[in-house]
């Protein structure tokens, strides 16, 4: 396979499509990291043409990402969240996010009270609405069925089991409490 | 201090008597070598360095400052006088683990290393950073780096070189690619045998792409330096700071930082006194130069991508 | 430094104007706007000038202290450059926003003054080795309105041509012991020799074309500048490029050479109008004006005194 650099020109604009990786310039395509080069037929006329690297590139919330989080803290308005994961894909380093009260569920938005849907400490699997502005995080939803908790502990520190949309027991006192529970979909659950 | 615990070397030989005794700090010592270990267990401020406050290195007082380079001959290192002739250059990526990127780059006795973070959240926030990323840069020099000792603390020379280091890599990257997140780039020159801004420009981009961030073009770092009517490419430390014996007529230094693909300057820096034409023709020598680092850089990230991941190639 | 949003729509009519040679402001690619150079203005100071360019305003003082000469070079003084970027300029400033400018901008000054040339360090020596003068050269910004770095320059050596550096005498005692004596006399003093100091231009790439002295405006639609301070004679001391873009050679090569034609032709009429301010002495009314290309505007009539109510 063929090795390059950043800069390296690959092949005129007319012969691939560019995939990642690459850039576009005066007509022809230019690797912009330093990887393998790796055309791909994908039915299409032209062949994708990319630069993988043995790991895999840094990838940053996006937009309509999914992503897992931790609660770190909530107050009435929000709940503040570390991204872990983007799809699948570990995150070295560590970015934070923010749900706000009107984005945990899609119905009665105005009769959601945080403390009633996340508890620090919980794994929530949530959308990216908004990358944020100034002042504030990346800007994540739950309201979504297949969005929400996934992992939670209860009280007594075991691993709770979800009894319905918004509630979760645990097994060893039975006392169930509030979450916004996520109706996990299989697909998610082997990655 | 007026007593002094040294002793003299003119006291009375030691012999295990103390002539007098005195108090110094509030303890008694004896003059004489004795003193020494009463010195060494006294209660003392360790923060406090006992020596005079402003103190220069003796290499100013043993040789002559104004040490006379010839302009004319082979030079020092026996490379050769108006040629585009770089110091060889030793590249290897991957050297610090823990880092995303890294390098190190060694032309000559100028050695330097450099370590890639990020992209990772910003501290500072300000509009720019929505759309596309930021780049920070830190240049250092080890206070052993340079025939005087340095300071660890960042002063102003080391900030232009960050900033100059910051100029020079920014159009290489793809910015645009990391919203709201920072890259950081921090360069530690070990050892300074002069061109350390070039070779720092080099061994920035060798760790950015060894850290897989998005670039147009690597960046490649040259310098020269005019000495009347002759120059030399890629300049030692002594060619740097010493002066020639002719008038100061048409005398400077440049440094160039150019993506060799893309046929750009990034980054462009001199001083001295210099007539256009010298500097024009000097740009063009140190791209020149830069085109000798080339296939070096290549080379070098081409093996490091080998290295990572050598089942890919049989495939 | 202060930034102003552009739209796209104003990007390209900029862009446009200045590829047929038209700025919005009526000039074309290498003129200056209307400068006002005023010196001799902070009485507290050796030196002083103020310049203003456009809207752009900054205020230099320079102070001559005694100091000790550098070991490297015991025969000759030094320079001491510090620029502020005071909160006044623009809220940016505030705190420590302003410092990152502030020492991009000294560290340019001591590339631009980092030849033999430009002052003659040896006159600032006083005693081999022991006593020189330091020039401590401050530079205030007023005003922000793009192009710092020619207006500095252009107020650096108006004020290092009003700087009045006082005589000394030193005469030995007995003991070998050395003693400096202050000449009591105010005119006994000693100038400087101003004629090498350069100038700096700032040439910003706009399309492809290049503008000399950008407002904040055509600053928006360039991708890089070059800095280029350029002596009397043509020879340039201090060459660097600016901001997050990269330029292509050829266009390099042409802007030096663009740069090296503006700041030449900057010296004489600024060197002229500095000796003509001096020449009037104490009661000159003091704004002049210097639009490099033209001819000098005559003095206006005087201020009216604000104290003589």
């Amino acid at each position: 396979m063929k090795l390059c650099v950043p800069g390296d020109k690959l092949c005129s604009s007319e012969d691939c499509i560019p995939g990642t990786g690459v850039y576009l310039r005066h007509g022809y395509i230019y690797s912009s990291l330093a990887g393998y080069v790796l055309r791909k037929n994908e039915g299409e006329e032209l062949p994708v043409i990319s630069v993988v690297r043995e790991t895999e590139t840094q990838l940053l919330p996006d937009v309509g990402a999914i992503v897992t989080c931790k609660v770190t803290s909530i107050n009435p308005r929000f709940a503040k969240v570390h991204i872990l994961y983007v799809g699948s894909t570990p995150l070295k380093d560590r970015f934070r996010g923010t749900i706000r009260k009107e984005d945990v569920r899609a119905t009665e938005k105005d009769k959601v009270e945080t403390y009633k849907s996340f508890r620090p400490g919980d794994i929530v699997l949530a959308k990216v609405i908004s990358l944020g502005d100034v002042q504030s995080n990346y800007l994540l939803t739950t309201a979504e069925n297949e969005l929400g908790v996934v992992v939670a502990h209860s009280e007594a520190g075991a691993q709770m089991v979800p009894i319905s949309w918004c509630e979760m027991q645990c097994p060893l006192t039975h006392s169930k409490e509030f979450r916004k529970v996520a109706r996990v979909q299989p697909e998610y659950l082997q990655a | 201090m007026t007593n002094s615990p040294c002793p003299h070397p003119d006291n009375k030989p030691f012999s295990g008597q103390p002539e007098k005794e005195k108090t110094w700090g509030g303890k008694r010592f004896r003059a004489g070598p004795v003193a020494w270990v009463i010195y060494f267990n006294m209660p003392t401020d360790t923060k406090r360095v006992r020596g005079p406050e402003v103190s220069q290195s003796p290499s100013l007082f043993s040789c002559d400052p104004a040490a006379v380079l010839p302009s004319k001959g082979p030079r020092a290192d026996g490379r050769r006088r108006d040629q585009v002739d770089v110091r060889p250059v030793f590249v290897r990526c991957g050297l610090v683990s823990q880092a995303k990127g890294s390098a190190y780059l060694e032309a000559g006795n100028t050695k330097l290393m450099c370590c890639v973070y990020g992209p990772r959240e910003t501290d500072r926030k300000d509009e720019t950073d929505m759309k596309c990323g930021r780049l920070t840069t830190d240049m250092r020099f080890a206070p052993f780096s340079c025939p005087e000792r340095g300071s660890w603390i960042q002063g102003s020379q080391d900030k232009d070189f960050s900033l100059m280091l910051h100029e020079s890599l920014q159009p290489a990257i793809c910015l645009h690619k990391y919203p709201r997140s920072q890259i950081e780039v921090s360069v530690m020159v070990l050892e300074n045998s002069g061109s350390v801004l070039a070779h720092a420009v080099t061994c920035a981009s060798l760790a950015l792409a060894d850290a897989g961030i998005e670039m147009y073009d690597l960046v490649l770092g040259c310098s020269m330096r005019q000495d009347g009517t002759s120059y030399v490419v890629d300049p030692s430390y002594m060619e740097e700071n010493g002066c020639s014996s002719v008038s100061c007529e048409n005398q400077g230094g440049l440094t160039v930082a150019f993506l060799p693909s893309l046929n750009q300057i990034s980054g462009l820096q001199s001083d001295g006194d210099m007539t256009e034409e010298t500097l024009t023709a000097g740009v063009r020598t140190c791209i020149e130069g830069c085109y000798k680092l080339y296939p070096v850089i290549q080379r070098a990230l081409t093996k490091a991508v080998r290295k990572a991941a050598p089942s890919q190639s049989e495939s | 430094m202060a930034r102003v949003q552009v739209s796209e729509a104003e990007k390209v009519y900029i862009l446009h104007g200045i590829r047929d040679d038209l700025r919005v402001d009526g000039r074309g690619c290498e003129d200056y706007r209307h400068m006002e150079i005023e010196t001799d203005v902070v009485s507290n100071t050796d030196g002083s000038a103020k310049v203003t360019l456009g809207h752009t305003a900054v205020l230099v003082g320079v102070k001559a202290e005694i100091g000790k000469p550098r070991p490297t070079v015991p025969t000759e003084g030094y320079l001491e450059f510090f620029v502020d970027c005071s909160a006044n300029a623009t809220p940016e400033f505030e705190g420590r926003g302003g410092e990152e400018l502030g020492t991009e901008l000294s560290n340019t000054l001591y590339k631009v003054f980092n030849n033999k040339r430009s002052i003659d360090l040896k006159s600032l020596c006083i005693c081999a080795g022991e006593h020189c003068w330091v020039l401590y050269v401050d530079v205030l910004l007023l005003q922000c309105d793009g192009n710092l770095y020619d207006a500095i320059s252009v107020a650096i050596k108006a004020a290092l041509f009003n700087t009045k550096i006082p005589k000394v005498h030193i005469s030995s005692d007995d003991e070998g012991g050395k003693e400096i004596e202050l000449s009591d006399d105010p005119y006994d003093c000693m100038r400087l020799n101003v004629e090498n100091v350069p100038c700096i231009v700032t040439l910003c790439k706009v399309g492809h074309r290049h503008v000399v002295d950008a407002t904040l405006q055509e600053k928006a639609c360039s991708v890089a500048s070059l800095i280029i301070s350029v002596t009397h004679k043509g020879t340039i001391t201090c060459m660097r490029k600016v901001g997050g873009g990269s330029l292509d050679p050829e266009s390099i090569f042409e802007m030096t050479e663009a740069g090296k034609r503006v700041g030449k032709a900057l010296h004489a009429p600024l060197m002229k109008l500095l000796e003509q301010e001096e020449s009037l002495g104490k009661k000159r009314q003091k704004v002049y004006t210097c639009f490099p290309g033209l001819p000098l505007v005559s003095p206006q009539p005087p201020r009216e005194e604000s104290g003589a109510k």
